[in-house]
């Protein structure tokens, strides 16, 4: 069907291949930093990447050089070669600065209204589902944040718990959603820019979930979750308020 | 009353901001009337009506910058066309480009505009209008607030002019203003939703309904529109 409207027509229009390779950088960078690709860990080959992707081998080569070039991927030649993860990224002060920039409250807002819907039902879902030893484990990721000292482990430990109740929950599609949500915002929660977030109070605000989950109370698991994701919204906009606002002949 | 100076001064200068806005609407609208000056009756949009719209149009959005559509939309009542009467556009990189709707009833995506809150408070009231923060699904997709005046023609409601802006551009106009009040703030319309917040205390879109001694309400002083800011401790 031909798009109707000039709208359909803009969003229906063909990527570009820079895009593409664009995404596919992002997309692994992200996967990286919430911890669901590890250091170490070898990337398929590039014809099941680039058929995996749906792109051209050059669009494909052109990501994997771009995150050579940042230092995140290593490509080793031989018997056992091919190309591994060598580092977690972890964007800088600078990049998270511009990002604070250009989303505006309004955005952030409505990133917390569908981190809130998605968490309700996740978190609601995980009381009617989880096992009590699965609960064991949601504790200690809770635990976790506290143990770790550096903002690219505090992130990690934060989205993984996130991430643990959606897996609770026994929802694919509900992980997916909450992996979506937690690749867009984690890193802004933890930059290293002023306000800090306080590892401590999150932790007690995870734990609080968790033991919610553990008591099978749903409404106060509930009640719990939309509490932390709004501290976290605030967070991001007191954070955002803190960086100041450019004038527009500044942006421009 | 309160003796919150900033806050006052805030309310006064976000005042002077919307009545500039305004009073160009307002003269939008009149060079948009005044295309069907001496016109034969029954009154008709033609394609070279449409052309001189384009022209006017595209010349608000050359002159302000902040807003990101702009156009005219005229009610079936009072002027016939062939295709809705739904004249709209919108700033693109280098460019404008025409908005496009649906403008059948019953079809998918029909945009009922005669029944959209700037078109038919305009309508009913006769006087300038301010819709939003709201989503424009169906228009823009955007986030936005849309103020229109309306369009007389030889006295009588035939439309109105009006013009959008996204609300993250409201938000960076605003808030250097609203920023320089101690404690929270928020700009709320007429129907008491904040339009943009100078805290997390208070975020767009949300409905306020401050119970009595928890914050002071400012009217902002612009005809019509029901402006009014939230000043709370």
């Amino acid at each position: 069907m031909a798009p109707t409207t000039a709208f359909q027509a803009h969003v229906y229009r063909s990527l570009p291949e820079t895009e593409r390779s664009g995404a596919i950088v992002d997309r692994i960078s992200k996967a990286i930093s919430l911890g669901l690709l590890k250091v170490g860990e070898r990337l398929p080959s590039e014809t099941a990447l680039s058929e995996m992707f749906g792109v051209a081998p050059s669009t494909l080569r052109e990501a994997l050089s771009d995150l050579r070039h940042q230092g995140i991927v290593a490509t080793r030649r031989g018997r056992s070669g091919g190309t591994f993860i060598v580092r977690q990224p972890f964007t800088s002060a600078d990049v998270m600065r511009k990002w604070f920039e250009e989303t505006s409250i309004a955005e952030l807002r409505d990133l917390g209204d569908e981190h809130a819907a998605i968490a309700a039902a996740t978190v609601r879902l995980a009381c009617d589902r989880a096992e009590p030893h699965e609960v064991g484990r949601l504790l200690d990721l809770a635990r976790a944040l506290v143990m770790s000292d550096r903002s690219e482990a505090r992130a990690h430990a934060d989205s993984r718990f996130h991430i643990e109740l959606a897996v609770l929950a026994q929802s694919p599609r509900l992980m997916n959603a909450e992996i979506r949500l937690q690749a867009e915002t984690v890193q802004a929660l933890w930059a290293p820019l002023s306000p800090t977030r306080d590892p401590e109070r999150v932790a007690a605000e995870h734990l609080a979930v968790a033991r919610a989950i553990a008591d099978d109370s749903p409404e106060e698991a509930q009640r719990l979750v939309l509490h932390h994701i709004r501290h976290d919204i605030h967070h991001l906009v007191d954070t955002k308020l803190a960086l100041g606002y450019p004038t527009r002949e500044e942006r421009a | 009353m309160t003796t919150n100076v900033p806050a006052l001064r805030a309310a006064g200068e976000i005042a002077a901001w919307t009545n500039a806005l305004s009073l160009d609407v307002h003269r939008f609208a009149a060079a948009s009337a005044a295309l069907w000056s001496d016109r034969p009756r029954p009154l008709t949009i033609t394609p070279g009506d449409v052309g001189r719209l384009e022209t006017l149009a595209e010349a608000f959005l050359g002159s302000h910058d902040f807003v990101v559509g702009a156009g005219a939309i005229f009610s079936t009542g009072a002027i016939r066309s062939k295709d809705g009467g739904l004249e709209w556009w919108i700033r693109r990189e280098r460019s404008i480009e025409k908005l496009e709707f649906d403008l059948t009833p019953g079809g998918e995506r029909f945009y009922d505009y005669q029944n959209m809150p700037f078109f038919a408070s305009a309508n009913r009231t006769g006087e300038q209008t301010v819709w939003g923060p709201y989503v424009d699904y169906l228009g823009m997709d955007e986030y936005i607030l849309t103020y229109s005046a309306p369009i007389q023609l030889e006295g009588e409601f035939a439309g109105v002019a009006g013009c959008d802006i996204r609300i993250r551009t409201l938000e960076e106009i605003l808030m250097p203003t609203l920023r320089a009040i101690p404690g929270n703030a928020a700009l709320l319309n007429a129907g008491g939703r904040v339009v943009v917040g100078n805290s997390g205390a208070h975020l767009v879109g949300e409905r306020v309904r401050p119970a009595p001694g928890e914050g002071t309400l400012i009217p902002i002083d612009v005809p019509h529109l029901g402006f009014s800011l939230l000043v709370s401790p």
